[in-house]
């Protein structure tokens, strides 16, 4: 079924780096159900999979494959009916609400499609707010903020409300936003879907050069192939399974069109 | 919402609660950044506690006039159509429209207070993929109906008495001043005041609390 290490067992590497500790999510047989109306629906399967830190992963499948789902796992949005899902080597459905609240302030950073900004505040406001979460004084925030808002290039329209912004420039203040409280991972679904293709790879150019510059580990659910080239694993998900992980250098690159083994 | 345990985790000893002050300034600051919204539920409370206040003022009057039962003030009383002989089907009458009256408010402000939450479902499915805890959009919610019913109610209360006295003048002429003891007055003042808040907040906290022990995936998902 697949080249690569199968889903539910682990290479000597993996399990060398799952010794030293360098993995920020686990997943180990995750399931998930979820009920409309009489009808089952089988969201996930059993997935298996885990993300080192500083690596840049995308889960790539069609839509209703299960990959939504596989992003709210491991963003701690949603818990599993089955399986155990780790975030720096913290079981997350073992986390209770407040502690779960933390994770998410703390650890990890969102961005998603419909970029979820708050629409009457201020790009700065939008990005201070994980701040004021995580207890950081006001002035000290906003000298983040204006700062994460100019590495994202946005320097010019910290005061600007969402709504007089582009799509490119309102994920941009998401990509800032996701980036306030110094998270281990950046988490973003389906980034660039509702962008067009040039500003959908400034995004994705963005987020590959945050991994680099920051360390940051960056796992991006999409279906869109322009995250091929910078992802160093990619998952495929089909049915809520992993089909197989491949490697940046398993994928057959011709003349910036990626056609896939 | 629940105490932070002392389960071992990564987590542990680091949580801190949002403080209090902070949450009020952020509640403060969402009133003022949605000023028309909160102009409307507002106004909304401002005419449910003036018709409250309204229809208690002018009823003190009337059951006045009738105790006192001088003269003028029957006759006055015979003018708007009252028979005092017949005060007992009057006061059924007024107590109706007393209870009307906090229907409609409750009605009203409820009705104001749930759209301006149920609109920010997704609002507060972002805060909580942010790492708001529920504690804190609940008293987010909270503060800000207390802020907008404390307003809306005093306003709507110097409204309504303010109105039941221009009307009594009419009808009951100089002696609309007398009429009304101070102690009655401060207490349809105060009740109306009450009232008005106490509404609020109750229309409030229902979808606050729906809202808040919402999962951030299913409230992010709230299509409105």
């Amino acid at each position: 079924m697949n080249k690569t290490a199968g889903p539910a067992e682990y290479t000597d590497e993996e399990l060398l780096a799952h010794l030293n500790g360098s993995y920020v999510v686990r997943a180990k047989n995750v399931k998930k159900i979820y009920h409309m109306g009489d009808e089952e629906v089988h969201a996930l399967r059993g997935v298996t999979f885990s993300v080192q830190r500083g690596e840049y992963v995308s889960i790539m499948g069609p839509s209703g494959s299960g990959k939504s789902t596989i992003f709210n796992m491991i963003g701690g949005l949603d818990k599993p009916n089955e399986g155990q899902v780790y975030i720096d080597e913290v079981d997350i459905a073992a986390l209770n609400p407040l502690e779960l609240a933390w994770l998410r302030c703390h650890k990890v950073g969102y961005i998603f499609q419909t970029y979820n900004l708050i629409t009457v505040a201020t790009a700065l406001d939008n990005v201070m707010l994980p701040m004021t979460f995580a207890g950081m004084q006001a002035a000290e925030a906003q000298d983040k903020a204006v700062a994460l808002l100019k590495k994202v290039g946005l320097g010019e329209r910290v005061l600007h409300k969402p709504l007089e912004l582009s799509g490119g420039q309102q994920q941009r203040v998401a990509v800032a936003r996701s980036l306030a409280n110094d998270p281990t991972i950046v988490l973003a679904d389906e980034p660039t879907a509702n962008l067009d293709k040039t500003t959908g790879f400034q995004i994705i150019e963005l987020l590959r050069q945050l991994n680099e510059s920051e360390g940051v580990t960056v796992i991006t659910a999409t279906h869109d192939h322009k995250m091929l080239s910078v992802s160093d694993r990619i998952a495929w998900v089909r049915d809520g399974q992993i089909e197989r992980i491949q490697n940046r250098d398993e994928l057959d690159i011709e003349e910036g069109e990626m056609r896939v083994k | 919402m629940g105490r932070h345990d002392s389960t071992a985790s990564a987590a542990g000893s680091e949580i801190e609660v949002l403080p209090f002050r902070k949450i009020i300034s952020i509640a403060l600051k969402g009133i003022r950044i949605r000023i028309w919204r909160s102009l409307i539920v507002v106004s909304g409370i401002i005419l449910a506690i003036a018709f409250l206040s309204y229809i208690l003022c002018s009823d003190g009057f009337l059951q006045n006039a009738f105790r006192i039962g001088t003269r003028e003030l029957l006759k006055s009383l015979d003018k708007i159509g009252v028979d005092p002989d017949d005060m007992d089907n009057q006061r059924v009458q007024t107590y109706w429209m007393v209870g009307l009256a906090l229907l409609i408010s409750f009605v009203g402000i409820v009705n104001a207070m749930l759209m301006s939450v149920t609109e920010r479902f997704r609002e507060i499915g972002t805060m909580k993929c942010l790492g708001a805890l529920d504690g804190f959009v609940l008293r987010m919610f909270l503060i800000e109906s207390v802020v907008l019913g404390s307003v809306g109610a005093m306003l709507g209360m110097f409204l309504g008495v303010g109105l039941a006295y221009f009307e009594g003048a009419f009808i009951y002429g100089g002696a609309v001043w007398g009429l009304l003891p101070l102690g009655w007055l401060l207490l349809v003042a105060f009740g109306s005041f009450v009232a008005g808040i106490v509404i609020t907040v109750l229309g409030a906290v229902y979808p606050a609390w729906e809202a808040a022990r919402m999962l951030p995936v299913v409230a992010l998902r709230a299509e409105l």
